[in-house]
């Protein structure tokens, strides 16, 4: 998938792609929207992220630029700004998410995840782990007919898991995805030790749980062969 | 006391105390002016007499006789002309005031008495004017100036008080309009105050130069903290993105991963207190709408669900005792939720094991209150007058109230809601929201 960063802090422009690049994403950098605009002219991209502070133009006239002639691209903006209205009047402009910097990286994937999935109408699909089947859009866990309850926590962190699969997360990663900006330093990295001890006793019981992997001194993964 | 008031009770007290002066001081003023006047009004009929004596000759009143005396038919006033014997000298021309038997009648007069010598014969002149008939006309001079000088205070004292009122109206005005019921941001400057009197003008104008140079100040301050939250952010971006990155590298070593770690949760502080600063600017800037409406109680339950895990470490228990029903109008939901979460959040935080955070609600004459009671460390006095002061520490306890308390009031503060804190040291705290009639109609 083509990706077009535009952000004229090259540093954190590089960043977005050496991350987007190790999941497969062809990335191309543009600092200012003039570069963006020549890019978007001549190529079309899968996903588009849009720094609202662009030195040359104001970014909510180039996301109407840029929306004029790509409706299919779907483009997140970056904004230190983060003020309610900005949000709003960037998803008016036909915005499909918006990140208030500093975010972070894994937040960045979730929220690409999510609009492919959306846009492939992937939700409906269930995901096989191991001898379970999770609905992501049902937000439910079965072990073949069974349903199993897990709490919306458990099943936040489970799906954040699975969505960065085969990539071990720290504890801080994950509880800064559960609690946000209400998140505690080190007081709820704790709690997800607790919440995976939950799951693993919850699922148990039906079959094996390997494929939730304690990963030494950082955190934990889900593996899965595919 | 105001100043009007002030000046009022001044002018009246002023006006008895002249009035009481001048009205104890009349009758002898009177007395002094009535006897001068009658002293001088003998001297001229003194002159009169001796004129005419000089013009008709002695014998022309005396008439053979040794003396001669005449008095008006009132005796009010008498003259009495007589030789003078001789050896005796001369006397002096005198006024005394003595009493004559006229008729019988002994009356007292205030009396001229002098010598003048004719054909070598000393006479002595009297001539008396009635002391009683110098009182009476004195004792009604007196009550016409008293009657004419009350009604003349009075006139000057309602003037005085007219005017003073008139002259202090730009005060009233400034305090009105620049002093009561301000609130800090001081919002639309008001015109300058239309007055000739020049300290009010000054007056004035110095307020309002000091509000705007108060106002400018806040501004900038406003600014500052915006700007350089907003500059702050994209260097954390670019710093998270970097440890992120470098984490994912499988052949870093463990000890590497971890000093990674270490560095991104000093980040996240920063970057929370960045985050806060920046929530607490734009509260301050206005840029949270206060539109949404809210149901109080499952806003609350998802509070708690977000909590749950605290509370469950510590073996609270949470009594959620909501009515129900509830909606709040004109406010705004994120802030909101945020206000119940940092509440509750501490109410858990600070609470001993096996404690309890209680939440309820109830209606109060028209207002509606939402109270959070913890079994937890409580505070005394002095540090629960703080806890809204963004920074403050409190010092016996691991982590301060920081900024979680100050935000609570920023939003409070925002939407009109009214924060009251009970608390005992040791013996936990209550936090009472109290939402206005404003909240609660559609």
């Amino acid at each position: 998938m083509r990706v077009l960063i535009v952000e004229d802090e090259q540093s954190l422009a590089m960043e977005i792609e050496a991350a987007l690049q190790k999941n497969h994403f062809l990335c191309e950098t543009a600092l200012t929207a003039r570069d963006a605009l020549n890019r978007t002219d001549t190529g079309s991209f899968d996903f588009i992220l849009l720094d609202i502070g662009l030195p040359d133009r104001d970014g909510f006239w180039l996301l109407q630029e840029i929306r004029k002639d790509h409706t299919d691209t779907a483009i997140i903006m970056l904004t230190a700004r983060g003020e309610v209205e900005d949000r709003i009047r960037g998803l008016d402009m036909g915005a499909d998410d918006y990140l208030a910097k500093p975010f972070s990286l894994l937040e960045l994937q979730s929220r690409m995840q999510a609009i492919i999935r959306r846009k492939f109408k992937l939700n409906d699909n269930a995901v096989q782990l191991g001898a379970f089947t999770i609905h992501l859009k049902n937000r439910t866990i079965a072990y073949q007919e069974t349903e199993i309850s897990l709490s919306r926590k458990e099943f936040d962190l489970l799906n954040y898991l699975l969505l960065h699969k085969n990539r071990p997360l720290s504890r801080m990663q994950l509880s800064d995805h559960l609690w946000g900006d209400n998140a505690d330093d080190e007081y709820d990295s704790n709690y997800i030790d607790v919440h995976i001890k939950n799951i693993r006793k919850k699922l148990h019981g039906y079959a094996d749980t390997d494929w939730l992997e304690t990963v030494r001194g950082v955190g934990y993964k889900i593996k899965t062969p595919s | 006391m105001r100043l009007h008031t002030k000046l009022t009770l001044f002018t009246v007290a002023a006006t008895i105390a002249v009035l009481g002066l001048f009205v104890w001081q009349l009758p002898l003023l009177m007395q002094k002016i009535a006897s001068d006047n009658t002293n001088k009004n003998l001297r001229e009929q003194r002159e009169k007499a001796l004129k005419a004596i000089q013009e008709n000759g002695v014998n022309y009143y005396l008439q053979g006789d040794s003396a001669y005396g005449s008095y008006s038919m009132l005796k009010d006033e008498y003259i009495s002309l007589e030789p003078y014997p001789r050896g005796t000298g001369w006397a002096k021309q005198k006024l005394q005031t003595a009493q004559r038997i006229i008729d019988d009648d002994t009356i007292t007069y205030r009396i001229l008495t002098d010598t003048f010598t004719i054909s070598h014969q000393t006479y002595l002149l009297e001539i008396g004017k009635k002391i009683a008939s110098i009182q009476q006309d004195s004792i009604a001079l007196q009550r016409a100036t008293i009657s004419v000088l009350i009604v003349l205070t009075l006139i000057m004292a309602c003037i005085q008080l007219f005017y003073t009122r008139h002259l202090l109206k730009p005060l009233g005005r400034i305090i009105r309009t620049r002093l009561i019921k301000k609130t800090f941001p001081f919002k639309e400057p008001r015109p300058a105050l239309a007055t000739s009197t020049y300290d009010f003008k000054y007056l004035d104008q110095s307020i309002s130069q000091l509000m705007q140079q108060v106002n400018h100040a806040f501004e900038k301050e406003k600014e500052f903290t915006s700007n350089a939250s907003h500059e702050l952010m994209t260097p954390i971006s670019i710093m998270q993105g970097k440890i992120e990155n470098m984490m994912t590298d499988p052949d870093l070593p463990a000890n590497a991963v971890l000093k990674l770690e270490d560095t991104m949760r000093i980040m996240k502080r920063l970057k929370k207190i960045v985050s806060v600063l920046l929530l607490i600017s734009r509260i301050d800037n206005e840029q949270y709408n206060r539109n949404d409406q809210v149901t109080v109680k499952p806003m609350i339950c998802e509070v708690l669900e977000e909590l749950q895990h605290r509370a469950d470490e510590k073996s609270l228990t949470i009594e959620e005792r909501l009515l129900g029903e509830t909606i709040l109008y004109r406010v705004n939901k994120d802030l909101l939720f945020q206000l119940f979460y940092n509440l509750i959040h501490n109410a858990i935080r600070y609470n001993r094991l096996n404690g309890s955070v209680s939440i309820s609600d109830a209606y109060q004459q028209n207002r509606y209150v939402i109270s959070i009671s913890d079994t937890g460390i409580g505070m005394d006095a002095g540090e629960s007058e703080r806890i809204f002061d963004r920074f403050k520490k409190n010092t016996s306890q691991r982590e301060g109230f920081g900024l979680g308390l100050s935000i609570v009031k920023s939003i409070a503060d925002y939407q009109g809601i009214r924060i009251e804190v009970h608390t005992q040291l040791n013996q936990g705290s209550r936090f009472e929201l109290l939402f206005s009639e404003n909240h609660l109609q559609k």
